[in-house]
């Protein structure tokens, strides 16, 4: 576990997470308040940076899953912090430890390409569309290109 | 908790800033632009050479970076095959319902664009296109994604081979006012000019019957007269040669049924259990069995398209019974489209049998078929034989030619060229088909 403390040590280090001011300009760009009704600053990327440097228990805290890694508070960030780094590398750590992993996998390559809770997001919005349409949604993108490059050419 | 709802209330959400398109009311479905603009690719001619990706991508970020593109070339070197990976604008982008932050809109003149204010990268977009078209730049991660230059495509004016055409859509919108004219005339000819025809006519030396009605009349009477059978040649001959175009062309009762479309054109569908095509030849079965158990046309008297055709005229028996056919059949019509004519129709039934037979096809997703984007060869379909959710896992269905009454809806409604008529034994594998 010790060696787990020092992969957060290191995945806070990596991300500039120690210099963060909690101005909240992450929050206010932050699509997931958008995509959750349940967003609350548990987790919003500054709730996370907060937690993950205030306590130890960030790595089983399901709120690292509902990122869509999409860099949006890092390019607002006066500090430079990454938010999406930090989450990347949480992740990493969680599933390492197993303790955790909340990725979809890819039914064709088998590659982690998006957490279950975004997955979960885009399925609730496209549930309209017919059952086939959603099935793409079980590949990963460069799976779905060749899938429709084989049915094509 | 009251202090909660006030504030939310009171804050400004998404909703206000930025509406979707359907709740702005700007952009309903039936003002959809007619024609649809796209860049039609190739497989075959595209030798994989990368020029679009670097043209792209100086348009793209000022710099030749294929990973800043917006288009994608796959190079298969096992098959040697090369496949270009672009945004086909669809008709009903599904990124615009993925993107969280509705960066992504459909212009009026049909371009998919993406809003670069305020789209934020988080590549939704790509998760839910079928096609993974909007691409993700491994560097800077941000989203490209083809806006068709603004409508002068650099891929397409520097591709050396022509494997990418820009299409603004293509219009066979004069098979519609033809077909419309063909099939008001002989609803004129058949039912106004020309009494009690179609079932049988002789004008001269020309004779002209219905199939059905000469089989039950064969049946019936058990006695094979060489001019009946003579006589449906014509219509057969043309069946061979064109399908079903009586069906879709010149039946006086289509035509009749498409007219009862256009004032119905909210389908509630019709339970499964009633659904099968074989049921016309039942009928049929039970047409020519029944002539020859009872020794009269059992079908005759209450056919539809008969009853269409001797409903005006000196000798015409406008009885409520035949006209109370008429009716409850146009009444089904509020279910689907052509529902006499889909599953019941005997006359289509034998017309069916030579179809099969007959040297042309209908084929649909030729390389110019955008696929899952746009469908509308399906929606437009009265016989509803073209299977959308093939076309919409990208692959081309096949058009059965018994089912298929050659009405062409599907070539004037095509926007893209994509939907054609071939003959019996051209080459046309579902998905690559001959230019």
């Amino acid at each position: 576990m010790a060696n787990g403390k020092d992969m957060i040590a290191e995945a806070k280090r990596s991300s500039g997470a120690h210099s963060c001011v909690e101005c909240g300009r992450c929050v206010a760009v932050c699509p997931m308040a958008e995509m959750y009704s349940n967003f609350s600053i548990e987790m919003s990327p500054r709730g996370v940076i907060k937690k993950a440097l205030t306590g130890n228990d960030i790595i089983t805290d399901e709120n690292i899953w509902y990122c869509t890694e999409c860099n949006a508070g890092t390019d607002v960030c006066p500090q430079g912090v990454s938010c999406r780094d930090l989450i990347r590398g949480l992740r990493e750590i969680a599933i390492e430890e197993n303790i955790v992993e909340d990725l979809k996998h890819c039914t064709r390559c088998g590659r982690q390409f998006v957490s279950i809770p975004v997955e979960n997001f885009v399925f609730e919005r496209l549930r309209e569309e017919p059952p086939n349409v959603l099935d793409v949604l079980e590949l990963c993108p460069s799976c779905k290109r060749e899938v429709y490059m084989l049915r094509n050419t | 908790m009251q202090e909660q709802t006030n504030e939310q209330n009171n804050s400004i959400t998404l909703e206000d800033l930025r509406p979707r398109p359907e709740e702005k009311k700007t952009f309903p479905d039936h003002f959809m632009p007619r024609l649809h603009p796209g860049i039609l690719f190739d497989p075959k001619k595209c030798t994989g050479c990368g020029t679009c990706e670097m043209v792209c991508s100086l348009r793209n970020v000022s710099k030749i970076a294929p990973a800043s593109a917006s288009i994608k070339v796959l190079r298969d070197e096992d098959s040697v095959k090369n496949f270009a990976i672009l945004c086909q604008h669809c008709r009903k982008p599904l990124c615009i319902e993925a993107c969280p932050t509705r960066a992504i809109e459909k212009g009026e003149d049909g371009i998919v664009r993406i809003n670069k204010l305020f789209c934020v990268a988080c590549g939704l977009c790509t998760i839910a296109c079928p096609e993974a078209a909007p691409l993700q730049d491994p560097i800077t991660g941000e989203i490209n994604k083809c806006d068709l230059c603004d409508g002068d495509p650099q891929c397409v004016k520097y591709c050396p081979s022509g494997a990418l055409i820009l299409t603004k859509g293509k219009s066979f919108r004069w098979i519609k006012g033809l077909r419309w004219f063909v099939q008001t005339i002989s609803f004129l000819l058949l039912v106004v000019v020309l009494i009690g025809t179609f079932c049988s006519l002789k004008a001269g030396a020309l004779s002209l019957s219905c199939p059905a009605g000469v089989l039950q009349n064969i049946a019936s009477s058990g006695v094979v007269v060489l001019v009946w059978v003579l006589s449906t040649f014509l219509i057969i001959g043309l069946t061979i040669l064109a399908g079903r175009f009586f069906c879709g062309w010149i039946c006086p009762f289509g035509f009749f049924l498409d007219l009862v479309d256009k004032i119905t054109p909210k389908k509630i569908g019709l339970p499964s259990f009633f659904k099968s095509r074989m049921a016309k030849y039942g009928i049929l079965i039970g047409a020519v069995g029944g002539s020859c158990a009872f020794g009269f046309q059992v079908f005759c008297p209450i056919c539809p398209i008969g009853s269409i055709c001797r409903s005006h005229g000196a000798a015409g028996t406008l009885n409520g019974a035949n006209m109370g056919i008429v009716a409850a059949l146009a009444g089904l019509e509020v279910t689907e489209r052509r529902v006499w004519c889909r599953y019941f129709c005997p006359v289509g039934a034998i017309l069916a049998l030579f179809a099969k037979i007959g040297l042309i096809k209908i084929v649909i997703g030729a390389n110019q078929c955008k696929k899952f984007s746009c469908v509308q060869c399906a929606e437009v379909c009265p016989m509803g034989i073209i299977d959308a959710n093939k076309l919409r896992e990208g692959i081309s269905p096949e058009i059965p030619m018994t089912e298929c009454i050659t009405c062409m809806r599907c070539i004037d409604r095509c926007p893209y060229g994509a939907a054609k008529i071939r003959f019996r034994w051209q080459k046309t594998i579902p998905g690559n088909i001959e230019l």
